[in-house]
């Protein structure tokens, strides 16, 4: 399984909300509730990913909940792929 | 005249998951009614072993995986052999789902589906075939969930296994020819259940939908199970949700 750096998956969360015309703000500590980075704008995220490393990723929704930040996104994307 | 004792109090409950939460409220309920029951689980609790203490001979319990077939099967039979022939049936071990649709695995999703449906078909097949094979009457009670009913985020391949032994219950209804009667119980959640799979901010939203006010309580559901088991009724194939009018 190739995996996507850090980088390529914050690529991937600009372009998810760059489609609702929203811009992925440059600092890891942006609200997600703020930025309107969504559940299912979560799921579209990993979703992405998934075509990009062709596997899938699948998880529990308790961890998903502890999203609140950017950065939480990509480390939440960063751990879902080594593990 | 109508032959009011058409299908006889059960005597003999086989029960699922009766370790704890519900099942074991269940188990508690039918000992304190005078009934015999056998009840199984995963992992027999402390409860359950001290129900047993109380109440010898009149409990039987093991620790059984529900889908196992073989060991359940066998456990019915240990069942018979200890307190007599299974005249009353509650499927109520169930697996729990908290994760979205698109990122449950095929893994997962089977497990779920074997658990809380392909599982309790099988148990209840093999309890049915002994029942009508010693020309027994019986009662059947499958515990499923509000959520078979109504939608709720996370909840999608429960909410299918839930929605399955709903629509079993219908057919084997009508396939039992009134010999066995066979219902649902459909509680709405209970609060721990609640706050493991949906947010604070749903919670509130369905208390405050709910004209009585509260979440479900298993003491809430309890009579209701207790009533399909052991009253004179002509209740057959049916639904019973037990939600505070939360889902109308």
């Amino acid at each position: 399984m190739a995996e996507l750096t850090r980088e390529q998956i914050r690529d991937l969360m600009g372009a998810v909300l760059e489609a609702q015309g929203k811009t992925l703000p440059a600092d890891d500590g942006a609200d997600l509730r703020e930025i309107g980075f969504r559940s299912l704008d979560f799921s579209e995220l990993a979703l992405r990913v998934e075509d990009e490393i062709g596997d899938e990723l699948n998880f529990d929704a308790p961890g998903l909940r502890q999203i609140a930040k950017v950065g939480d996104v990509l480390d939440f994307i960063e751990q879902l792929q080594s593990a | 005249m109508s032959d009011l004792t058409a299908v006889p109090p059960s005597s003999v409950v086989l029960v699922s998951g009766g370790s704890r939460g519900l099942g074991l409220a269940i188990v508690t309920e039918l000992l304190a009614s005078g009934v015999k029951v056998a009840a199984f689980a995963r992992t027999v609790t402390a409860e359950l072993t001290a129900l047993a203490t109380k109440y010898p001979g009149q409990l039987h319990v093991g620790s059984v995986d529900v889908t196992d077939a073989n060991a359940t099967q066998a456990f019915v039979k240990e069942v018979e052999a200890e307190l007599g022939p299974i005249d009353g049936l509650v499927n109520n071990a169930a697996v729990g789902q908290d994760s979205l649709h698109v990122h449950t695995s095929a893994e997962q999703l089977a497990a779920i589906i074997e658990t809380n449906l392909t599982s309790p078909l099988l148990l209840t097949r093999f309890v049915l075939r002994r029942m009508l094979a010693k020309g027994l009457k019986g009662r059947i009670v499958n515990v499923t969930s509000i959520c078979a009913q109504r939608g709720y985020p996370g909840l999608v391949a429960y909410s299918a296994t839930k929605g399955g032994m709903d629509a079993a219950t219908r057919s084997m209804a009508r396939e039992l020819g009134g010999r066995v009667l066979v219902n649902s119980v459909a509680p709405g959640f209970f609060a721990s259940e609640m706050s493991a799979v949906l947010g604070q901010t749903q919670l509130d939203q369905i208390v405050r939908r709910t004209p009585t006010g509260h979440l479900t309580e298993p003491e809430e559901v309890v009579p209701v199970v207790r009533m399909l088991l052991l009253e004179n009724t002509n209740v057959n194939g049916q639904v019973l949700v037990i939600d505070g009018a939360a889902s109308i």
